[in-house]
């Protein structure tokens, strides 16, 4: 079996359907999820396990397939992106496009799907910490009418309530209400407080419609910096991040984490013991820290080494590791070996791209991009015109670091909680956009606000003023249109102008 | 009424195990579209942008689950040389077979699969994947290497070559036949899977009316599972179309690969436990009675059918066992539709 990988370079749909005919029968066979589970922990309700090298597997895991296989299934807009080239980023794609067959599978091998909303990493690790349990963010829905270029979910929405007025998370409630995206969950967890309006309103719905729920409470994290009123009347501890918190509102969260733990137990019958929930930050942390040292990687590269499209799909792996968090990892070491091998023979997935405002040699405008574009063609549109993402800041914080592993682990999740990106004030989310700004060298600020999404009419602004204020970072900020076939034009002007601005202050 | 799944949901269910809202409705709706867009045959057979729009309108009347291309079997033959007329009214007639001169004119060569009308279906699975694939799944039908092979030599000389009593000489022709023919149908189905459709395999000339389950099992079968291997490194769910009656052949349908297999003149009882546990069954309402009987019976029959098939283990399409046939009245396939879904899984 030998297949190298081809010089990196972002590659069409079409390219990739090539490559793939020479990908050998072998390497297919190689990648399965729920590795190793088929004889020993679980029994099949459908089909038969097979075995070959040591391991079991179930014949319907594997996942190694081309963007073809899933556009034929109605992801439409992969016939318009560009992906990388590499074996491990095709694993990616092939892996998570395939999360929802992964999720009924689950179900069906006597594994407990369990909802997690509205918090963005903070309690998967308490839910994996109870065992043969698949915790999953149905706020990551919020892609699909994009991918699908489809309004469906967006009208089951509708149907119940939840219109345009309401961001594009609001697509997870088209999902619940037809019950064929995931399989209905043994038990949602539902954050609220300091959270996401929109996806509370969401949440609220999901309830109505008998789904059994636990409400989660995120605090607000206030700032203390510059003599705050907060500062004068509370007490207050800082993360091992920097990120300052008062102690009442990790008073709050461990108590939220205690009763999160009675009601998992409640619900699944078992109980959750210290040592499971310590194993189980442990293995979080090795995602996140292999996230950490990938993005660390490619964003001081000297060169482009992986695009940003798949970035931001890496990245977002860190909530709830696709339905399976062992594959999950394996994936990441090979995209952490992939872009390492990439740094070390100087390649780059942009260098030989020219665009019509891109002369021969130029190397890529560095910007940091802020809030995850709902529709993923943007990163690709934007790569096109000759832009490096070098940064980023998509609200997940809580979720992309290291958990404490020395202290009692109900403290320690706490704590991670504590840095969440979206329960603090958009002052705090300023100052990372502009710290690594200055750590990679950026050049710009694209901030892709949510349409309909109440913390980003408020937030962008305010945003764009702290970076200004700080910087002399130009700052491009727009919305998101509704899902399409292309980027709308009003967007593609304003990005190419500010490419174009970029270059000129070279 | 506005149902909960959409086609695509729907399906998307069946071929991971898990239960629908219904049962997906499949009647085979192929030049009958033209017939309900009230276009010429010669135009939905030969424009791409056409046969999209005749299936698109269909669907849209009738409200079953898949959106079908296609004209007839002979399209991969056309691409390989065979001669095709098209008259105004009925489908494409073979004028003169690529290897006129006999299976021993094969040492001269094929044409490579990419010409005749092979881009009507390109351009017509474009279209209606634009139109309406995020909501309905596209299923483009592609003929088998037997059933290509017999468009491509006068189809008694390909069929004596395939009985027992051939000279080997002539078997190891027929063979080679297939083998080519195989190779231009994965050429096709790489165009097919790069415009987005789901490939359904059709060997209707390997039917059991047709020819032996020993000539089955050596020239059809062989070539059937090399293209379903084909597909299964996409990880698609292929169905297996075989018209008429397949009972004698029904144990051998299961070493195809073939995740679903549509079935014609065969009883789905019988299917159900020879192939149920392994296989999706998709059929198999008489075309004949469909353009023959009345709204009401055609509803009360189709009800039946899938009362008692939709328990099939593996799951269950309730389709016709053939194309619905060109004049059969639309009241009919909307009965055809209701009972089907009026049956709740």
């Amino acid at each position: 079996m030998s297949y190298a990988d081809p010089v990196p370079a972002r590659v069409t749909f079409a390219e990739w359907g090539s490559l793939f005919q020479q990908i050998p029968d072998e390497l297919i066979q190689q990648y399965h999820y729920f590795e190793g589970m088929a004889n020993d922990e679980c029994r099949m309700t459908n089909g038969e396990s097979s075995a070959a090298g040591g391991h079991s597997f179930y014949p319907w895991s594997t996942y190694l397939f081309p963007p073809q296989t899933f556009a034929i299934y109605g992801s439409r807009h992969l016939r318009r992106l560009k992906f990388d080239n590499s074996l491990a980023a095709l694993r990616m794609w092939g892996f998570v496009m395939s999360e929802t067959e992964r999720l009924f599978r689950a179900r069906q091998v006597g594994r407990q799907v369990i909802a997690t909303m509205g918090d963005l990493g903070g309690t998967p690790p308490m839910v994996l910490a109870a065992g043969n349990t698949v915790p999953f963010y149905p706020d990551c829905i919020w892609w699909l009418p994009f991918l699908n270029e489809s309004t469906v979910l967006f009208d089951a929405a509708a149907a119940l309530g939840i219109g345009e007025s309401a961001c594009y998370s609001r697509a997870a409630l088209g999902a619940f209400a037809k019950q064929s995206y995931f399989p209905p969950p043994a038990l949602c967890v539902a954050a609220t407080g300091a959270s996401c309006d929109d996806y509370g309103a969401v949440e609220q719905l999901v309830a109505d419609m008998g789904y059994p729920m636990h409400w989660f409470e995120l605090p607000l994290r206030k700032d203390c910096a510059g003599g705050s009123a907060a500062s004068r009347f509370q007490e207050f501890g800082r993360t091992a991040y920097g990120v300052d918190y008062q102690l009442a509102a990790r008073d709050l969260l461990v108590a939220q984490f205690g009763g999160l733990r009675r009601r998992l137990e409640t619900t699944l019958g078992r109980e959750i013991a210290a040592a499971a929930l310590s194993s189980s930050i442990r293995q979080v942390n090795r995602v996140r820290r292999k996230v950490a040292h990938i993005r660390d990687l490619v964003h001081s590269a000297p060169a482009a080494v992986f695009p940003a499209l798949e970035m931001m799909v890496v990245e977002f792996g860190s909530l709830h590791f696709y339905s399976d968090i062992d594959e999950w990892e394996s994936i990441l070491t090979h995209i952490e070996q992939t872009v390492e091998q990439r740094r070390e023979n100087q390649g780059s997935v942009q260098s030989a791209e020219v665009t019509p405002l891109r002369g021969e040699g130029e190397s890529p405008l560095r910007v940091v991009w802020v809030t995850p574009p709902a529709d993923p063609l943007l990163l690709c549109f934007a790569e096109d015109l000759g832009l490096r993402v070098v940064g980023t800041e998509y609200v997940i914080n809580q979720a992309l670091g290291a958990i404490a592993e020395d202290g009692e682990p109900m403290a320690a999740l706490a704590d991670a909680l504590l840095n969440a990106s979206l329960t603090g004030s958009s002052r705090a989310r300023a100052r990372s956009i502009i710290e690594q700004a200055h750590r990679y060298d950026a050049e710009g600020v694209v901030i892709s606000g949510i349409l309909g999404g109440s913390h980003c009419a408020l937030e962008t602004n305010l945003i764009r003023d702290y970076v200004a204020a700080e910087t002399d970072l130009p700052v491009l900020a727009f919305d998101v249109p509704a899902p399409a076939t292309g980027v709308s034009s009003q967007v593609k002007t304003r990005l190419e102008a500010f490419a174009e601005l970029l270059r000129a202050r070279r | 009424m506005v149902e909960r799944l959409t086609p695509r949901e729907r399906f998307g269910l069946l071929v991971i195990d898990e239960p629908q809202d219904r049962v997906p409705v499949y009647p085979l709706i192929t030049n009958h579209a033209a017939a309900v867009a009230g276009m010429s045959l010669r135009e939905y057979c030969t424009r791409g942008r056409s046969m999209a729009r005749a299936q698109l309108i269909a669907q849209e009347r009738y409200g079953h689950d898949f959106i079908s291309v296609f004209s007839e079997v002979g399209i991969i033959a056309e691409a390989l040389g065979s001669v095709f007329e098209y008259p105004e009214d009925d489908l494409p007639v073979l004028r003169r077979p690529a290897l006129d001169g006999g299976l021993r004119t094969l040492e001269c060569g094929l044409r490579t699969a990419d010409a005749g009308r092979l881009p009507v279906y390109y351009e017509a699975i474009e279209y209606a994947y634009d139109a309406v694939g995020d909501r309905v799944p596209i299923v483009a039908f592609v003929p088998a290497p037997f059933t290509t092979a017999l468009h491509l030599v006068a189809g008694e000389e390909f069929l004596l070559a395939t009985s027992l009593h051939a000279p080997p000489a002539e078997r190891e022709q027929a063979h080679q036949l297939l083998d080519q023919v195989t190779l231009a149908t994965i050429a096709f189905l790489l165009e097919v899977l790069n415009h987005s459709a789901l490939p359904l395999l059709v060997d209707p000339l390997a039917s059991g009316s047709v020819i032996s389950p020993r000539a089955y099992r050596e020239f059809a079968l062989p070539y059937e599972r090399r293209l379903i291997e084909f597909l299964h490194r996409y990880d698609l769910d292929v169905t297996l179309h075989i018209c008429g009656d397949t009972t004698p052949m029904l144990p051998l349908l299961k070493e195809t690969g073939a995740d679903l297999v549509s079935l014609d003149r065969v009883d789905l009882d019988m299917a159900r436990r020879a192939l149920g546990d392994t296989l999706r069954l998709v059929g198999n309402y008489d075309t004949s009675r469909l353009l023959l009987d009345s709204p009401e019976q055609v509803e009360q029959e189709v009800h039946r059918m899938v009362e008692s098939s939709s328990g099939s283990p593996k799951g269950y399409v309730a389709a016709t066992g053939c194309e619905v046939p060109f004049r059969t009245p639309p009241e009919n396939v909307r009965a055809f539709v209701r009972g089907a879904k009026t049956h709740h899984a």
